[in-house]
């Protein structure tokens, strides 16, 4: 009854009691912080080329060259229990054989632009050069939360992945989307997405999807020769 | 000491509360398997191809029904691969189609290049089969002592050894 083994499994016992109890009450704060996150994107150059998946493959494929600005304010989201909140911009565009309406369901989706954004307090996790880790530290010096850091001005900002699909074929597709999404990582509790319903206090993106555009014709060879030159 | 042992009716009722610890624990585990559907419901990460989000040792919970919609970009989902028996944590980066044929590709954040070269020989895409589960809960650090017991055999041994002496010299 009250040996060492008993009373040392009793101590451990009321440890991880103690430190779920925390964890929950931790992971249930979220529901008290209001997410109001703000978002503009808009296209500013998408090309069609052709080009090879890798430097051995002899098959080509067309690829979409997007370059698109991004004006969005999630500092919202920024919270104590916020790890990272991990943003991304994809486009969608509807099924050929499918848009014999007009405008077809957006079945394919593919990002094209990602960035991590740490709160201060998991910025020695990222995986950066000293340099950048340095920079990122003093950037927020003496702050465990930034919410400053959700706020994103790109211009101009070329995709970072080139998308393709899996026929090859991307050229003349209409009715092409860019949407703007988050994902934002606790230190414990739920992971949570872009909402599609108003939830408590957390209300959807205000903005966020581009204007309807078009992937274009493939460029005249040509034209491709004459810009290497 | 050993006074378990020269009980008989004693060392049975043990046997049989050991027995029932380890079968409450099955049944959590396998209840759990059925109202997520996946066949295994929290996971331990190994790599850390997530970081910074998930580092070694994070346990992840996970969800494998499309109730409301279907598992769509953005989301990050487990998965298997033909040929390899341990499940990968990545995120979905792009999906062609919709339903059961939709072609998806993964890519961890850590990493640079998407997850084509993972995949079995010739397979470009992966499909909804393939997953078994999207992340939708995180606790940290908990699961570090799955990995430290698959790294160091010895400690499994220990445990073992250490649990087996408690159960026969508990006397309650």
């Amino acid at each position: 009854m009250h040996s060492t083994i008993v009373r040392g499994q009793n101590v451990f016992g009321f440890f991880t009691s103690v430190c779920f109890f925390v964890a929950a009450l931790i992971a249930a704060s979220d529901l008290l912080a209001p997410r109001t996150p703000k978002a503009t994107v808009s296209v500013k150059d998408v090309q069609v080329v052709r080009g090879r998946p890798h430097y051995y493959s002899t098959k080509k494929e067309e690829y979409a060259v997007i370059r698109f600005s991004l004006s969005a304010d999630l500092s919202s989201l920024f919270t104590w229990n916020t790890k990272q909140v991990f943003v991304y911009v994809s486009a969608s565009w509807p099924n050929s054989t499918l848009g014999e309406d007009g405008k077809g369901e957006l079945v394919n989706e593919a990002v094209i632009w990602d960035s991590i954004i740490t709160n201060p307090s998991a910025d020695h996790l990222q995986n950066i050069g000293p340099a950048a880790m340095k920079k990122l530290v003093k950037s927020s010096k003496g702050k465990k939360i930034d919410p400053s850091r959700g706020k994103l001005e790109l211009k101009n900002q070329k995709a970072k992945y080139q998308i393709t699909s899996p026929t090859g074929k991307l050229a003349e597709t209409d009715n092409v989307v860019l949407k703007v999404h988050y994902n934002v990582q606790p230190w414990v509790g739920v992971l949570t997405w872009t909402p599609q319903i108003e939830f408590g206090m957390w209300k959807k993106v205000k903005g966020g999807v581009s204007k309807v555009f078009k992937f274009p014709a493939l460029k005249a060879k040509k034209e491709a020769e004459k810009k290497k030159a | 000491m050993l006074s378990a042992l020269q009980n008989p009716r004693q060392a049975a009722a043990q046997l049989l509360n050991f027995g029932l610890i380890l079968s409450t624990a099955f049944m959590m585990w396998k209840g759990l398997s059925v109202i997520s559907d996946s066949p295994s419901p929290i996971v331990v990460v190994l790599s850390g191809s997530m970081e910074p989000a998930f580092q070694r040792g994070d346990l992840l919970f996970l969800w494998n029904r499309n109730l409301m919609e279907e598992t769509k970009v953005g989301e990050i989902v487990v998965y298997n691969v033909k040929g390899k028996d341990i499940p990968i944590v990545h995120r979905l980066v792009r999906k062609f189609g919709v339903g059961e044929q939709a072609k998806l590709l993964t890519k961890g954040d850590n990493n640079l290049a998407d997850d084509t070269e993972l995949y079995a020989k010739g397979q470009d895409y992966i499909e909804r089969q393939d997953i078994i589960g999207s992340v939708v809960a995180y606790i940290p650090f908990v699961g570090y002592v799955t990995i430290l017991l698959s790294e160091h055999p010895w400690l499994k041994t220990v445990m073992l050894g250490l649990m087996g002496l408690v159960v026969v010299l508990q006397r309650e």
